[in-house]
């Protein structure tokens, strides 16, 4: 078996063996779906976004679909650095498959301790660093330098879909071990009110769609072979031959979001697939020499 | 452990102001808990039991649902059961209270207990369900908005402040509540009014929002208790109604 190499550049590295994992906010903190997807079967666990603080939930409607999209605001709500690495560290260090937290960065201070906690967490294999959208590029940066500076394990930086443009190639060239591409963009739906007909509230958050996926697959055909970093892309991913396509594109693994709660299976059904094809392909890591 | 399980629709009929939908499954949800079925649409669709029997269940939504489209003989791909239902076992004496369009979880609970009263509150005499379809043993007590049917007023307060679960809520040994969440407060607070130590248990409040995933994953569904924020899908859907008075 071929291992895909996530962090070539870093001393620890963060070796998977298949290409293929739940993105962050999908799949909890790695317990959720016990039971119903063999975590044996993927790449690695990316958790519940984490935040240094604990989080509330957002106030209000946090959910509204239209046809298959759906906008969902939650606010990330978590108990924080400290309460998840006390009820989680348990779970995470007997899961065969390496866990990548994903961190909400907040303020460098707070990035690099949050790093410093979960870097030494046994089974934690990596760190996925999620920005805002329209994070302002020298932040980014600082942000990245802060999560790097504590942390023995890769840092992953979670693009937002709306920066990539703008953020990519600085934070590769700045030592981010991988990038994610992308995090959901942002979106606004109006959620009709049952009681009131005719009356309309509007819910802002993620965006989660089927139709992501051709606007994920430009991305990657524009940037992946311009970044000298592995790219785990995410977006809109529904078959196993979309995965394929990601994979055909350059990208070193794929993340499964939100769609995974309608269909729980997909996220094996691709791993199974990927697995097979993995066997009668040898996956190259010179490009990344 | 979460179990996925093929549900066969048998049958699908009108029941005004819901739609009825029939369905075979080998492990069904008990009362206040549900199932995640997949109906095609971006997400899962909780579907709770309004009415229960050996590998089947019943359930009652709203007209337009998706099950409605569905043909008899339909297999549905369902998640579950899920969450944390109704705890009753051994009351002598249960009180259900709901808003019409909310009562559908609370049906199965009829005939739970030996003595059932239940309360029924509409804006309007159109929405309250046939009380031939209660059975003759449930002590019936009506509610509008508008006087059309039994009492005036709303659950909390009725015309002349006298809400008939001023006298129930003494009188029963659990109480069962199927109601817009944003009611629960009002009601917790009429709990302690009536009630001079109620326990954890006496009232129960099922919390009726989306679910996206039914397991913990999503953080979509977070409620806030007296305890700290909770996830209706894995914490309730059936929460200590006065631990949901928050205010």
């Amino acid at each position: 078996m071929s291992w895909i190499e996530l962090a070539p550049r870093h001393k620890m590295g963060l070796p998977i063996a298949l290409p293929v994992m739940p993105a962050a906010g999908a799949f909890g903190y790695g317990d959720a779906y016990r039971g119903l997807i063999d975590e044996t079967l993927l790449g690695a666990v990316v958790t519940h976004p984490v935040s240094p603080r604990p989080r509330h939930a957002a106030q209000g409607t946090r959910l509204a679909t239209r046809g298959p999209d759906m906008v969902i605001h939650t606010g990330w709500p978590n108990p924080g650095v400290r309460a998840v690495i006390r009820e989680y560290a348990p779970l995470w260090e007997r899961l065969t498959v390496p866990v990548i937290v994903h961190l909400l960065a907040t303020t460098p201070a707070e990035t690099s301790s949050a790093c410093a906690q979960l870097s030494r967490v046994r089974g934690v294999g990596g760190i996925e660093l999620g920005l805002r959208s329209g994070t302002a590029s020298r932040d980014a940066l600082t942000l990245l330098e802060a999560a790097e500076e504590d942390s023995e394990v890769p840092i992953i930086v979670r693009v937002p879909f709306a920066d990539v443009e703008r953020l990519a190639m600085r934070l590769a060239r700045a030592g981010a071990d991988a990038l994610t591409l992308t995090a959901p963009p942002r979106a606004i739906l109006p959620v009709a009110d049952e009681e009131e007909p005719g009356a309309l509230t509007y819910v802002r958050g993620r965006l989660y769609s089927r139709s992501l996926f051709p606007l994920l697959l430009e991305l990657l055909s524009q940037w992946v072979r311009r970044l000298n970093v592995p790219v785990l892309a995410c977006g809109g991913i529904a078959t196993p031959e979309e995965a394929r396509a990601c994979l055909a594109l350059g990208a070193a693994a794929v993340q499964i979001d939100a769609l995974l709660w309608r269909e729980p299976a997909l996220l094996t059904r691709i791993a199974t697939t990927l697995a097979a094809d993995a066997q009668t392909t040898e996956i190259s890591e010179e490009r990344y020499d | 452990m979460v179990k996925q399980q093929q549900a066969t629709l048998t049958r699908v009929y009108p029941l005004p102001p819901f739609w009825a939908a029939d369905f075979a499954l080998a492990h069904p949800p008990t009362p206040g808990k549900f199932v995640l079925a997949e109906l095609g649409g971006a997400l899962r669709e909780p579907l709770y039991p309004a009415g229960l029997a050996e590998a089947q269940f019943t359930t009652l939504v709203r007209p337009h649902h998706p099950v409605t489209q569905l043909l008899p003989g339909a297999t549905v791909d369902v998640l579950g059961p899920l969450g944390h239902g109704f705890e009753i076992e051994g009351a002598q004496r249960l009180l259900l209270v709901a808003e019409a369009l909310w009562l559908p979880p609370l049906l199965p609970l009829l005939e739970a207990a030996p003595n059932v009263a239940l309360v029924i509150e509409a804006t309007t005499r159109a929405l309250l369900p046939s009380p031939t379809r209660i059975p003759p043993a449930v002590e019936l007590h009506l509610i509008t908005q508008d006087g059309s049917a039994g009492h005036l007023g709303t659950l909390e307060q009725g015309h002349d402040n006298d809400t008939p679960l001023r006298e129930l809520l003494p009188w029963a040994e659990r109480a069962c509540f199927a109601c817009d969440p944003v009611r629960y407060p009002a009601l917790a607070r009429l709990v302690r009014e009536t009630r001079l130590h109620p326990g954890a248990d006496f009232a129960q409040a099922l919390v009726q929002m989306p679910l996206p995933c039914g397991v913990g994953a999503c953080e979509v569904c977070r409620v806030m208790t007296r305890h700290g924020e909770r996830r209706a899908c894995v914490d309730g859907p059936v929460f200590d109604l006065l631990a949901l008075d928050v205010t």
